[in-house]
């Protein structure tokens, strides 16, 4: 096994089971309707509130990705050849959550324009919410994996993840939404970018070893 | 593969869950050894491949792979052995190539599909893992013995699900293996027939 | 400066016989300290010349916020010696702390909405305090469920240090965000970072509560921890002998 055909192999499956990205992408969308249907239509709550919608649709969706991300290997002991591999387990898992993200994250983006009409959001607001989304959602993955990694010897662990990983997303909700409403009220936003930006770096550098260590707990 | 590897465990004790498994076992095996883990049902035969291959950390002990200590870092042992355990770590969503392939990524096509020739599985190169019978499937986990160059194999239970021919083809593979200098230590219930080489027994 | 007693912390045995002394003392000390306090704070200190009597809730309030911010501090802190040194008593005591944690931060989420009430005229506000308390509650309920939901206790030992890891390197991450939320929304909110100069009267039962909570709270960890370290080590010798000298 190399780091290259391990990433093909990645690919491959993820190509594969293109329907579970797609079923997340629907879940975002159907979650971003609620609030309109739920609460009020108008452009007058709509406008404000879309930053938060999008955001808070966008965790559930990824934390759903996430949260399956080791299952399959767990089950078919391709977890457990990684840990024999002789390869860095760090390096894996980070090689495994980047394609994930692109996964799940691109395919995400694609979407914005649509969903940004639906929800009003106002030209200065768009650009704002694409950059948090590219530079924020990393932090999610890599947070998010470690409770994946965790639970995955629980059968019914969704649940689990949710409440062991949600508080932890806080922040960045927090500081993606900051960001863009301050774009749309045309105050300056790079400082909360420059905040995403480090907890993304940070969880890239702290997680991956926190993953391994739960990862090699969980295969025995 | 390593012309001359060994492997030296002193007093290990393992500890799972509320039983201590194999407690202060010491042996030491080189290449050119068979080496048969026998032992009841929950004595700690699989536990024991575990922890040499490096998914498990005993509570005490220590391994020795080639004369260098293994026991805190097991990576130079890694390097240089293939574990198969109880799942075999065959992807259901890949073909029975990109599985090889994922493994094996520097062996060539002529090779990969001689080999596969010899399983009996050339007609399935293209097919999905999980449309195979587990048989098969226990077949492409197999094939990266014939693929490989490592020295040490470590087999969990190789044995279990397949046909005549296939128990005939993996005991031919292993002799073939330790007379090249390879070593392998695998827990079976079977009594290896054919071959005629040092095999040592490990009753735990 | 020798650091034996750090790797004597390693062997549960060395613990249970080193600690079999200290919760009983340490207990009724804190309880002491804690009916002083709070009798002298509840009924006999002046009242705020501002908030009139519903401000004595912060000698309940203050004490337990302070501990369910320390109590996730000792866990981050033994989740970290735990994943370094492997010591065996790391898990143990994060197992023990975690639940008085949570009910230390669940007191502190209840006696702050009961303040709420009459200071600031609603049981909730989403001021940056509550909010983290919240979270930090959250935070305490994910690592006792997780603990609860994994079988293998290796795993579990594992599972919760790391955890508790992630957790304290994110709390003030959480925090900072919480109160930049708070800052940047033009809510009615209400502020009381600032508190008034108090007299010797009001801080020394203060004082007295505080101390007296945290003894109390070592008492039933060390307690808890006891229990811990009997039911996994049953099947070892010393506590065979320990149960037939002494009982339980």
């Amino acid at each position: 096994m190399t780091y290259s055909s391990f990433l093909v192999s990645e690919f491959l499956v993820l190509w594969r089971r293109k329907q579970d990205v797609f079923n997340a992408l629907l879940f975002f969308i159907i979650v971003v309707a609620l609030f309109p249907i739920g609460i009020n239509s108008s452009p007058d709550f709509l406008a404000p509130a879309a930053a938060g919608i999008v955001w808070c649709a966008a965790v559930l969706a990824i934390l759903m990705a996430v949260e399956s991300m080791f299952k399959e290997d767990y089950r078919d002991g391709s977890l457990e050849q990684l840990v024999v591999s002789g390869l860095s387990l760090p390096l894996l898992i980070l090689l495994k959550v980047v394609a994930q993200w692109l996964a799940v994250v691109l395919p995400l983006l694609v979407m914005m324009p649509l969903l940004s009409e639906m929800l009003y959001l106002p030209r200065s607001g768009f650009r704002v919410l694409i950059m948090t989304l590219l530079i924020g959602t990393p932090s999610l993955f890599f947070i998010g994996v470690i409770g994946a990694a965790l639970t995955v010897s629980i059968k019914q662990g969704a649940m689990l993840v949710m409440l062991l990983i949600l508080p932890f997303y806080l922040p960045v909700i927090i500081f993606s939404t900051l960001a863009i409403k301050a774009a749309q009220a045309g105050l300056p936003y790079s400082g909360l970018l420059a905040m995403l930006l480090a907890m993304s770096l940070m969880s890239l550098v702290i997680s991956p070893f926190m993953t391994a260590i739960a990862v090699k707990a969980s295969v025995n | 593969m390593q012309s001359s590897a060994s492997l030296t465990i002193s007093d290990l004790w393992i500890e799972r869950g509320e039983r201590d498994l194999c407690k202060g076992l010491s042996f030491s095996v080189q290449s050119g050894d068979v080496v048969r883990i026998l032992g009841e049902n929950g004595a700690g035969k699989s536990s024991l491949l575990k922890v040499i291959a490096g998914v498990l950390s005993p509570l005490e002990g220590q391994i020795l792979y080639s004369g260098e200590d293994v026991t805190l870092d097991r990576n130079p042992l890694q390097q240089d052995a293939i574990y198969l355990g109880h799942s075999i770590g065959v992807k259901s969503l890949l073909t029975v190539a990109e599985n090889l392939r994922w493994y094996c990524p520097d062996v060539s096509t002529s090779m990969l599909y001689s080999v596969l020739t010899q399983l009996g599985l050339i007609d399935q190169v293209d097919v999905p893992v999980k449309k195979l019978s587990a048989g098969q499937a226990r077949r492409v986990a197999l094939a990266r013995l014939w693929l490989n160059k490592k020295t040490l194999w470590l087999l969990d239970e190789p044995f279990a699900s397949l046909d005549v021919r296939g128990v005939a083809l993996l005991e031919e593979r292993i002799q073939q293996h330790v007379l090249l200098g390879g070593l392998v230590i695998l827990t079976t219930h079977q009594d290896l027939l054919s071959i005629a080489l040092r095999d040592v027994a490990l009753l735990l | 400066m020798s650091w034996a007693w750090f790797h004597k912390l390693g062997s549960p045995k060395w613990f249970f016989s080193w600690s079999k002394s200290w919760p009983l003392p340490v207990f009724c000390f804190g309880c002491f300290c804690l009916v002083i306090g709070l009798a002298w704070g509840l009924a006999f200190a002046p009242a705020d010349y501002q908030q009139g009597n519903s401000f004595r809730i912060i000698y309940i309030h203050v004490p337990v916020a302070m501990l369910a911010q320390s109590c996730y501090l000792a866990l981050g802190v033994s989740g970290f010696v735990f994943l370094v040194w492997q010591m065996k008593m790391a898990p143990i005591f994060i197992k023990a702390m975690a639940p008085i944690g949570a009910i230390m931060a669940l007191i502190a989420l209840v006696s702050g909405a009961i303040w709420g009430k009459p200071t600031w005229g609603t049981w909730w506000v989403w001021d940056a305090r509550l909010t983290s308390v919240l979270v930090l509650f959250f935070l305490y309920m994910g690592i006792i469920a997780l603990q609860n939901s994994l079988e293998d206790q290796v795993l579990a030992n594992k599972a919760a240090a790391v955890i508790s890891v992630v957790g304290l390197i994110n709390l003030p991450i959480i925090k900072y965000s919480v109160v930049l939320l708070e800052t940047l929304h033009q809510g009615p909110t209400f502020t009381l970072t600032k508190k008034p100069e108090m007299p010797a009267e009001m801080w020394l039962p203060l004082l007295f509560s505080v101390i007296g909570l945290y003894c109390f709270v070592a008492g039933v960890v060390l307690w808890r921890m006891q229990s811990e370290i009997l039911i996994r080590e049953h099947r070892s010798s010393w506590v065979k002998q320990e149960v037939m000298e002494h009982g339980l």
